[in-house]
């Protein structure tokens, strides 16, 4: 009858109730009290089957013939080590690439699961480099990180600061890779007191792209500008008065017009910041250059649009500075022949920024793990490899021996605008603290950049206001440095 | 088990008692969900705001209530208070009197009707991505839609979603276009909810159009459009896709609403107090308007036919 | 009053007295034409761009019918990701979601307008309350939460969440408190239980606002994006919005036109949907099927 349905419903919730009641109270909180390593860990009821072994310290864990525990759930506490030796390795890898990198990069981890039989990998996407970062710090914090991920080069330093990254020399040293081979500025820039954090994968730099139609139209010289004076003479040039045809497109939303506006102020001889996290942007020389940036929005020739990428394939914009990534993609979808130029100068000097991504290898996991996973790592960045992926997609190969190769001179040669691109890595320069190093720096940067081209102040108020942000976030970041590094 | 009349029924303490579990019966399981998934998050935001943490390292600093400080100081956040607000009464006005007025208009019998009902909920269903493809060209001062329609009339159009003034309008916009579908389907079924017979009564007793959709439809609709309003306001507070997809809360913070800062806060510059204040506040704000309405309007709005 | 007897044909489809003349039908076709041509031009666009090569998207002036038409991005939108699976994935969270929604909102929604007890209108503002909490807050503790059960990248973790609703009980409430008291009266002096009067005559009076809120919870549980993002780890337990994101590409070489295709694989089912609820269900109460 009614009343005793109710009742057996009544005691279902009851019971419902208490179950949920209980998880929730087991779910983890950060540790309120400062403690200097991990954070104390709220009772789980329910997660019981790992193994409390399972939870290892950066270097405490048994390299081998640990208890063979198995996690209950596959994607519980990080599984202890796999004992006998012989037996295949698991790794798990996070990545951010998607369409035709995406691809790329199946293919690769297929061809290092097919060349040896001790570690298997396993690629996991998980969106874009930012939702990458975001979903590695909310797994860092559940305890489901994966051992080995893609970084973008403003993600990487943060997990670094909290010790959730593992440094890579011994690793290299045990696996007889040449870390000379790889570019020095890429290393450089990976490297914190003399040890290896972060290794190069899929890097970029800037490129000066341009439409060489509208270039012959406007009567300029196949090549691009040389320095960024000339481009303002050439601007106008190429401007039509109906509005259907402008000069440059200056990245907009979205498109990382912080990070190429460091080859501008690099080449007015100014930084963003200092490696010791003093902001310089608003001295003279970084000032200058957002004057040419203001200038360039307000006499007409460059715009800072929505996209520039669709302006510059519509044959709106005669040119843009964008990644090298996205070169194969607009060779193929540009109605117009695509020319490529390095970086133009500015009065004092040339300056190209690196960019793009590369690999970390978390602290979190069995040493067994984070071995398998930097086999993983040492082939990805091998110099074949490198020169294939550097093929398949529009990044640079991180060997200098890969770039000198057969392999690369080839592909070079068929394909004058990647070339560019390689030459121009010769040049590189490691980036301004405050974009990379800082988490809010590039927010601040592009705010204040877009305050120039969009709402065209003057330059020496934005960059006062800016730096006066970054040097706040430059200081916060600072202490946490001289917490780790002394 | 049901009482047939006439027999001595429970004492009032029992029926009470009875009430009251059965509310926890039908209720429970959803309030509940809704404390482990919804307020378990919201009580630890309010924990992280009093909190300087960035969500990785082991040590969590408590502040006080310098986060609070710092935010409500902030002139970026006055901005986003401001933008939040624009989005709010424009969203909210737009979308429930033009899909109120869809709602009416398709509710008499037309051919093509279904179709044309479809083409109005289709930007509803649509995903962000998608949605910033084509409005983005829409909007492009060069060769947007827009552009071929504004230009013969001699006017230049912005470069909307970036213009300083001109974001927020297009935001709004495309808000309009994609939430229309949500209100008029909603005044359909609340239009169709209403019983014939009252306008019949309506009828016979010598009203004509105008009277009946006076004293009939509007009335009749009165509920639906106090939830249009109530779920209005709390969802263009929610927007978030819309805004990434097409401006990133810029440009400079044009565009940033309430939690789109939340959003910079926590998953871009790590600043979970900040991140905490932002969920905090928008919260009682929140919860305070649709207290108000809920008080003073629903009393005047719903009737007991 | 008579009104009670003839109950059951309420919910017909809005047929009002008969409009009068041909003026209010002509304003009412040219305004639907007018409307629907404003509302769908972008969507027309879109749909064209699926057919488009990516350099023929954004053109001057803008083109509406392909010049040169190609099918390819559909197989390279299908190809480029797990669709297959995605929808399978989608399919089962979606249904399973929208109906333990229909259920909560129901059954929440009956006790707060039939039931009697303390603090009913602090019940109803904490169920509003949910509202007024964006995913940006919830999204990392429940995660962490579902860490600590061990469900990350299963199914009770992409599907519980959704479950408890706050649109659907206010909407279920609206319609409820809509209906004219008498019919309450009527049933329990004929005996009904609550669950009776719920189940045979409170819902089916309600049933167009019912499938409406079904509709909408179809919507927001299928485009549900951010939630399903963090919660998997890998492609089998994806779903279909994470599929558009792997058409984009963040270093510029997204093809317009392939993710165009990935959007129509995803809104074709929710349109299908919609259109077969509005026109069997909603006429279906037109014909009076449905009785009190």
């Amino acid at each position: 009858m009614h009343r005793i349905t109710r009742r057996n419903l009544l005691g279902i919730m009851a019971g419902t109730a208490g179950l949920a009641l209980m998880s929730a109270c087991g779910g983890s909180q950060p540790a309120a009290k400062p403690a200097e390593t991990k954070p104390a860990e709220a009772a789980k009821p329910t997660a019981a089957p790992a193994a409390p072994a399972a939870q290892p310290a950066a270097t405490s864990a048994p390299a081998a013939a640990a208890k063979p525990t198995e996690a209950a759930k596959p994607a519980a506490q990080a599984p202890a080590t796999v004992a006998a030796t012989g037996s295949q390795v698991k790794v798990t890898l996070w990545s951010s690439f998607t369409g035709v990198n995406g691809d790329a990069q199946t293919a690769m981890v297929d061809r290092f699961n097919q060349s040896q039989k001790d570690v298997v990998v396993e690629n996991q996407f998980q969106g874009s480099y930012e939702e990458t970062g975001q979903k590695l710090t909310a797994a860092l914090q559940a305890k489901q990180a994966p051992d080995i991920s893609i970084l973008s080069d403003v993600w990487w330093f943060k997990f670094y600061l909290n010790k959730a990254i593992i440094p890579l020399d011994d690793l290299l040293k045990a696996n007889n890779v040449d870390k000379a081979d790889y570019v020095d500025a890429f290393v450089n820039e990976g490297t914190r007191k003399g040890q290896l954090m972060w290794l190069p994968f899929a890097r970029s730099t800037p490129l000066f792209y341009y439409n060489k139609d509208a270039w012959k139209d406007a009567g300029l010289p196949d090549r691009g500008p040389e320095t960024y004076m000339e481009l303002a003479e050439w601007g106008p040039k190429l401007t039509k008065a109906d509005g259907s045809r402008y000069g440059l497109a200056h990245s907009g939303a979205g498109g990382y017009i912080e990070w190429s506006f460091q080859s501008v102020v690099w080449g007015w001889g100014g930084q963003y910041s200092d490696d010791n996290f003093q902001v310089k942007i608003a001295e003279k020389p970084a000032v200058d250059a957002g004057e040419w940036l203001r200038k360039s929005v307000v006499d007409g020739w460059a715009k800072s649009p929505q996209n520039a990428d669709n302006d510059f394939r519509g044959g709106i914009a005669s040119a843009m500075i964008a990644s090298t990534g996205g070169l194969p993609g607009h060779e193929a979808a540009a109605k117009f022949p695509v020319g490529t130029a390095f970086l133009p100068k500015g009065p004092v000097a040339f300056g190209c920024p690196t960019g793009g991504a590369g690999l970390g290898i978390l602290a979190s996991v069995p040493k067994e793990k984070q071995e398998a996973a930097f086999k993983y790592a040492a082939f990805a960045t091998s110099p074949e490899q490198t020169a294939i992926w550097a093929q398949a997609t529009g990044y640079m190969p991180v060997r200098k021996s890969a770039i000198e190769g057969a392999a690369m001179k080839d592909f070079y040669a068929k394909k004058p605008n990647f070339q560019t691109a390689g030459k121009q890595l010769a040049m590189v320069r490691g980036q301004d603290v405050a974009r990379v190093f800082v988490p809010n720096g590039q927010q601040i940067l592009l705010k204040g950049l877009d305050r120039i081209t969009v709402n065209k102040e003057a330059s020496e108020t934005v960059m006062k206001d800016i730096a006066g942000q970054l040097q706040k976030e430059c200081d916060t970041v600072k202490k946490q440095v001289q917490a780790i590094e002394g | 088990m049901a009482q047939v009349v006439g027999t001595p029924g429970p004492s009032r303490l029992q029926r009470e008692w009875r009430e009251w579990l059965l509310f926890v019966a039908l209720a429970g399981p959803n309030v509940l969900m809704f404390i482990i998934f919804n307020y378990r998050p919201l009580l630890y935001n309010a924990y992280l705001s009093f909190h300087s943490w960035d969500f990785l390292s082991p040590v969590v600093i408590p502040v006080g209530l310098d986060n609070y400080v710092d935010v409500l100081t902030d002139p970026h956040f006055h901005r986003v208070v401001q933008n939040t607000v624009i989005l709010m009464v424009g969203g909210v006005c737009l979308t429930i009197v033009i899909g109120m007025a869809l709602a009416l208009l398709l509710n008499q019998k037309l051919a093509g009707r279904d179709a044309a009902r479809s083409v109005m909920f289709a930007p509803y269903m649509l995903s962000g991505a998608a949605i910033a493809v084509v409005w983005v060209y829409i909007f492009d001062p060069t060769y947007g839609l827009l552009r071929t329609v504004i230009s013969p009339l001699g006017l230049i159009p912005p470069n909307w979603l970036r213009d300083q003034f001109w974001a927020m309008p297009a935001v709004i916009i495309v808000y309009t276009w994609k939430n229309l579908g949500y209100t008029m389907v909603i005044c359909l079924a609340g239009l169709q909810a209403i019983p014939k017979e009252l306008y019949e009564a309506a009828t016979t007793d010598g009203a004509n159009a105008w009277h009946r959709f006076r004293h009939v439809t509007i009335p009749g609709l009165a509920p639906i459009t106090f939830f249009l309003l109530v779920t209005g306001i709390l969802a263009s507070f929610q927007t978030f896709d819309l805004i990434h997809v097409l401006t990133r809360g810029g440009p400079v913070d044009a565009t940033s609403t309430l939690v789109y800062y939340l959003y910079e806060q926590g998953f871009i510059a790590f600043k979970a107090g900040n991140a905490g204040v932002a969920a905090v506040l928008q919260f009682i704000v929140l919860f305070i308007i649709t207290l108000i309405q809920i008080r003073y309007l629903e009393r005047r709005v719903t009737y007991a036919a | 009053m008579a009104a009670v007897e003839q109950v059951g044909s309420a919910g017909l489809a809005g047929r009002r007295a008969p409009v009068h003349g041909v003026v209010s039908r002509v304003v009412g076709y040219a305004t639907m034409i007018v409307v629907v041509f404003l509302i769908g031009l972008p969507l027309l666009w879109l749909v064209s761009a699926a057919f488009k090569e990516t350099s023929e998207i954004y053109v001057v002036p803008a083109s509406w019918i392909p010049h040169n038409p190609i099918l390819s991005n559909f197989p390279n939108a299908w190809n480029a990701a797990p669709f297959g699976r995605y929808y399978v994935n989608t399919i089962f969270v979606t249904v399973v979601s929208v109906i333990g929604k229909l259920i909560m909102a129901s059954t929440t929604a009956y006790a707060l307008v039939a039931l009697r007890f303390p603090f009913k209108t602090f019940v109803f503002a904490l169920i509003l309350g949910a509202l007024m909490i964006p995913a940006q807050v919830v999204v990392v503790p429940n995660y962490l939460l579902f860490a600590d059960l061990g469900l990350i990248n299963t199914f009770p973790a992409l599907i519980i969440p959704h479950i408890p609703t706050a649109v659907g009980t206010f909407l279920m409430r609206q319609a409820f408190l809509a209906l004219p008291r008498e019919i309450l009266d009527a049933a329990r002096v004929d005996g009904a239980g609550h669950l009776r009067t719920l189940w045979t005559i409170m819902l089916p009076l309600s049933l167009p606002v019912l499938v409406t809120f079904g509709l909408l919870a179809t919507q927001d549980v299928w485009n549900d994006f951010l939630w399903p993002l963090i919660i998997t780890n890998t492609e089998n337990m994806r779903t279909l919005p994470i599929g558009i994101s792997r058409l984009l590409d963040q270093e510029g070489n997204t093809q317009w036109g392939v993710v165009m295709a990935g959007a129509i694989y995803v809104i074709a089912p929710l349109l299908i949907v919609f259109i077969w609820a509005q026109r069997h269900i909603v006429e279906g109460i037109a014909a009076g099927a449905v009785k009190g």
